[in-house]
């Protein structure tokens, strides 16, 4: 998969927010997965850690939270969660866990958000 | 004095690539432009897939070929004389809106009417990547073997029209393509199925077809 790139991505957003709120040190990145991206969170983690050496995220501590996949069954009306075992991790291909139709809305865990960010800023006294 | 701040960041990456996307969209659309995003798996057929619609189909053609190299594939479109632009992917797995966007810079709008993308050769990581075409044609052979619809789901989901390439050598590789078909419908039943061989040229008028009723169909 592409960690690396999207851990590029998540880092130039963190710094360009930091950056905004005249952040000398990032001290926090709080980072949401969605379980359809198939993205794996150790790794992002992983290259986050290298990837910020030279900025102000250095020494950061990376927190990468999961996403559960939510759907919408066009079938039987089913509304909700899937579970771990609703999914096969090689092909994670959403089905109603109620009537196994494929035919569903993905309402949930598609996307990959930078949530939130604790920063350390110099006050201007 | 230090302060410490906790910030609400809530930055969609997943979100900022569609934004994107369908800035590319509305640009299209502009410009009465019919794009087609082409992926599938590497050596399916996509570079003389559209070799061969460059010459066959009516109207003015554009295409983005997305690379490892991006000479390649992107210098086998130039000798037709139409507007190319390269992409080099190097280490990326997928092209992304991103990159497209900047790619579309570089073409000559007003004089195309048709905007081929060529994806990288991978079936997994384009997926959750809109470009902003059109539509999504996904390009298969059945040299990959007969059972890559069934490990690769999502991207047959995601895709409007499938082509199964290399039918004349599925002998030799035993490769079931009705069961490829299949495999497909499970997932997708609405979508077009086109067996080809390129080689043969077997299928291309089903393709042209096809892709023709999708730009009618959009009114482009
Ligand atoms: N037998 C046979 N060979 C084909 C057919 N179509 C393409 N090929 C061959 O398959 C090889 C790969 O074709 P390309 O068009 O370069 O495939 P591609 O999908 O663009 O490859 P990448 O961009 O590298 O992923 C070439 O040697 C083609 O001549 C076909 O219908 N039958
Ligand atoms: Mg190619
Ligand atoms: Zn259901």
């Amino acid at each position: 998969m592409h960690e690396l790139a999207m851990a590029e991505s998540i880092l130039n957003a963190v710094i360009e927010k930091s950056e905004e709120n005249h952040a000398n040190e990032v001290i926090e990145v709080i980072i949401e997965i969605g379980k359809m991206t198939m993205l794996n969170g150790e790794q992002i983690i992983f290259m986050l850690e290298v990837l910020s050496e030279d900025t102000m995220a250095n020494g950061a501590k990376f927190i990468v939270e999961e996403i559960p996949i939510e759907v919408k069954c066009l079938g039987c009306g089913f509304d909700g969660k899937l579970g771990s075992d609703d999914l096969d991790p090689y092909t994670p291909l959403p089905k109603c866990p109620k009537c196994g139709n494929l035919k569903v809305n993905v309402k949930n865990g598609k996307d990959l958000i930078v949530k939130n960010i604790v920063i350390d800023k110099q006050s201007k006294l | 004095m230090h302060k410490v701040a906790d910030i609400d960041v809530q930055h969609n990456i997943t979100k900022a690539n569609k934004k994107i996307a369908d800035r590319i969209t509305k640009k299209l659309n502009d410009s009465n432009i019919f794009g087609v995003d082409f992926v599938g798996a590497i050596g399916s057929g996509k570079t003389s897939l559209i070799e061969e619609l460059i010459q066959r189909m009516d109207g003015n053609i554009g295409v983005i070929a997305g690379d490892v190299i991006s000479k390649f594939d992107a210098g086998r479109f130039k000798k037709f004389n139409i507007p190319v632009v390269g992409l080099n992917t190097g280490k990326e797995c997928h092209l992304d809106a991103h990159l497209v966007e900047h790619a579309i810079e570089d073409m000559p709008l007003d004089n195309i009417d048709y905007l081929l993308v060529e994806n990288v050769g991978n079936l997994i990581c384009p997926v959750d990547f809109d470009l902003g075409s059109h539509i999504r044609v996904v390009v298969i052979s059945v040299s990959e073997g007969d059972d890559t619809v069934e490990k690769h789901p999502l991207i047959f989901q995601s895709a409007d029209l499938v082509i199964i390439n290399k039918v004349d050598i599925a002998g030799a590789v035993e490769a079931d393509v009705g069961k490829m078909v299949n495999d497909v419908k499970v997932l997708n039943p609405d979508v077009e199925v086109i067996k080809t061989s390129l080689k043969k040229e077997i299928g291309l008028s089903n393709v042209i077809n096809a892709i023709d009723r999708f730009k009618k169909r959009m009114d482009l």
